[in-house]
């Protein structure tokens, strides 16, 4: 019993793992009735991920970030570059023509190659991070002043996008495009459909792993120090800022690969991704999931995302943003711990009851 | 020849918006004493522990640290953290512990040295680092409560807790604001007990309100008034100053009756 509470999260991550694993089995049974399903839960892999970035940063270390649609899609666009190039045969575009392009852009070389291309898939948002962070954290912003900065970045980078349309194809984004493996659509491209979907949870697990393994280590002591007690982390003599910016490129690399893993899955990326709305969204899924369980990360993004399928269609679709503000208002107010706080709270109690009532 | 100053305040002024929290404060703190700072709310106790440790930056005059074996540093303008590298550990006035963390984790994170990020990432502690721990938890009576979440410790052993955490470190000076503050007698002459114990090891600073502890342990006290010191020497000394009396013990009085 005690073994299962310790281990609870872990356990309820593998069992989402586990069902993930079955879905081509559910598929031929019918269960699922299209692989656009099966896309749309691959999406959700890349949601996870990024969640659990967010949740190092957020729920471990106490910085909020309402910027992290920015390196989600810096990770999206560079695969998304490669797979554009994949499928011009590595010439020119149709909106470089448009923009009065000859050839193909220096910052567009690198991404004829995939190797080169996840380099820079990494480095791109790492650097990006490492910059922005080494001067937010060394002049010791933090609280809302870091959000507020984090969120008016990723608008200055949307409005950059957007203008360099010769380059990035501004508004419409760079679209047109198959997986890594080819294309995913169709029962004739299932096989495809599955190596990336297995890929993805492989990726998925890797992450949660490496963070699990993360949170236990001293470095991830010091994170929980650092939320807890800053100031007595200075006064322990750790420097505060470093661990800060540490964290914040890691979950910034999360989010990127989140990102790739997306468009392979989505056949496209838009500046949309990088809006500040869509950075709030990956707040709320850590949010409802769970501060600071990792697990409750990746509940949160299956929860939210499969709620908007399934509910956002019809009827509901004008009211969905509602709904979705009234969820991440009422677990603020009341179930800070999310999901995974409700269950961890009260499930041992109610067990322990009903066995009281048996004997 | 080894100095016998083991911190020196020299001609110490901080404004703060116009106003003066202190002017022109000099105070030599002995090696191996416990060394109180006294005076009503508002002397500016606090605010010269802020200074020493580099918390807040003072506008006149600097700070020097003179550890045992090697040169002076000059404290002011330093970072804080290698501040406590030198070997000068702070505990502040609220109990701040890790409260999500055990006790056991309040001290690794504590422990002297490895404070680098690779570091902290394969960084397991070696035994004697445990048995110095283990040591350490003993001297303030928290060795049975290792494994325990420091957030459900009580209020006197959260600050038991912080004086430990300060120890571990191995600091050659210790400042400590307020360590009895929400204590009861007995726990107040345990920590007394407790300090005691640590001067044959290092320098203490300590600010405090209550004057049975001051008489309990101190050996010099130095007495802040409106951000000037108004005098310095031993607790007896102090009490019997008729300007203190005035000033400070004199409502301690009205405060009692």
């Amino acid at each position: 019993m005690k073994g299962i509470k310790k281990q609870g999260n872990n356990i309820t991550f593998s069992v989402i793992v586990i069902i993930l694993a079955l879905i081509p089995l559910f598929y031929s049974m019918g269960v699922i009735s299209s692989t656009s399903t099966i896309m749309f839960l691959g999406k959700c892999i890349a949601f996870s991920i990024a969640a659990i970035g967010l949740d190092l940063i957020w729920g471990y270390t106490g910085i909020l970030s309402l910027g992290h649609g920015l390196y989600f899609a810096l990770g999206g666009y560079a695969m998304a570059m490669y797979l554009k190039l994949q499928a011009t045969g590595g010439k020119i575009t149709e909106f470089m023509h448009t923009g009065g392009l000859t050839e193909l852009p220096m910052v567009w070389r690198p991404f004829t190659s995939l190797p080169a291309s996840l380099i820079m898939m990494i480095l791109v948002p790492a650097a990006v991070a490492g910059i922005i962070g080494y001067f937010i954290f060394k002049n010791r912003v933090k609280g809302v002043y870091f959000s507020i900065i984090s969120q008016a970045l990723t608008w200055a980078a949307y409005s950059v996008f957007i203008a360099l349309s010769p380059y990035t194809n501004g508004n419409v984004g760079i679209s047109e495009i198959k997986s890594v493996f080819g294309s995913i659509k169709g029962d004739a491209n299932l096989g495809n459909l599955y190596l990336l979907f297995y890929i993805a949870l492989a990726i998925m697990v890797v992450i949660y792993a490496l963070s699990y393994i993360l949170v236990q280590t001293k470095f991830g002591k010091l994170l929980v120090a650092i939320r807890d007690g800053e100031n007595r982390t200075y006064f322990s003599g750790y420097c505060v800022s470093r661990y800060k910016n540490v964290i914040y490129i890691i979950s910034a690399v999360f989010a990127a690969v989140a990102g790739a893993l997306f468009v392979n899955f989505n056949g496209s990326i838009t500046p949309s991704q990088m809006t500040i709305s869509y950075s709030i969204t990956m707040v709320i899924w850590v949010a409802v999931g769970g501060r600071g369980t990792l697990v409750g990360a990746v509940i949160g993004a299956f929860f939210i995302n499969l709620c908007e399928y399934n509910l956002s269609s019809g009827e509901l679709v004008n009211i969905w943003q509602y709904i979705i503000g009234a969820i991440f208002t009422v677990t603020i107010l009341f179930f800070k711990g999310g999901i995974v706080g409700v269950v961890r709270d009260n499930i041992p109690s109610l067990l322990s009851k009903r066995k009281g009532v048996s004997r | 020849m080894a100095r016998s100053t083991a911190v020196e305040i020299k001609n110490i002024s901080v404004c703060f918006d116009g106003f003066w929290a202190l002017t022109d404060v000099n105070i030599n703190v002995k090696r191996n004493t416990i060394h109180f700072f006294i005076g009503p709310n508002g002397a500016g106790k606090t605010t010269l522990l802020d200074i020493i440790c580099a918390k807040t930056k003072p506008t006149k005059g600097s700070v020097f640290y003179y550890p045992e074996n090697s040169d002076g540093i000059k404290l002011t303008g330093m970072k804080e953290y290698k501040i406590v590298m030198e070997g000068v550990g702070r505990k502040f006035q609220v109990p701040s512990v890790f409260v999500n963390l055990s006790v056991m984790d309040n001290m690794i994170l504590s422990l002297k040295g490895h404070k680098g990020v690779l570091e902290s990432i394969f960084y397991k502690p070696s035994k004697q680092e445990l048995m110095l721990i283990d040591e350490t938890l003993e001297k303030v009576d928290l060795l049975d409560r290792k494994n325990v979440i420091a957030g459900s410790l009580a209020h006197g052993e959260k600050q038991w807790l912080e004086i430990a955490m300060q120890l571990v470190q191995k600091p050659q000076v210790i400042m400590l604001d307020e360590p009895a503050a929400g204590m009861g007698k007995p726990e107040t002459f345990k920590t007394g007990e407790i300090l005691k114990e640590i001067k044959k090891e290092c320098t203490v600073i300590v600010v405090e309100h209550d004057m049975d502890f001051v008489k309990q342990v101190s050996d010099r006290v130095t007495v802040l008034h409106e951000g000037k010191v108004l005098m310095e020497g031993t607790c007896d000394e102090a009490l019997s100053n008729e300007t203190v009396q005035a000033v400070y013990l004199g409502r301690g009085g009205e405060r009692d009756a």
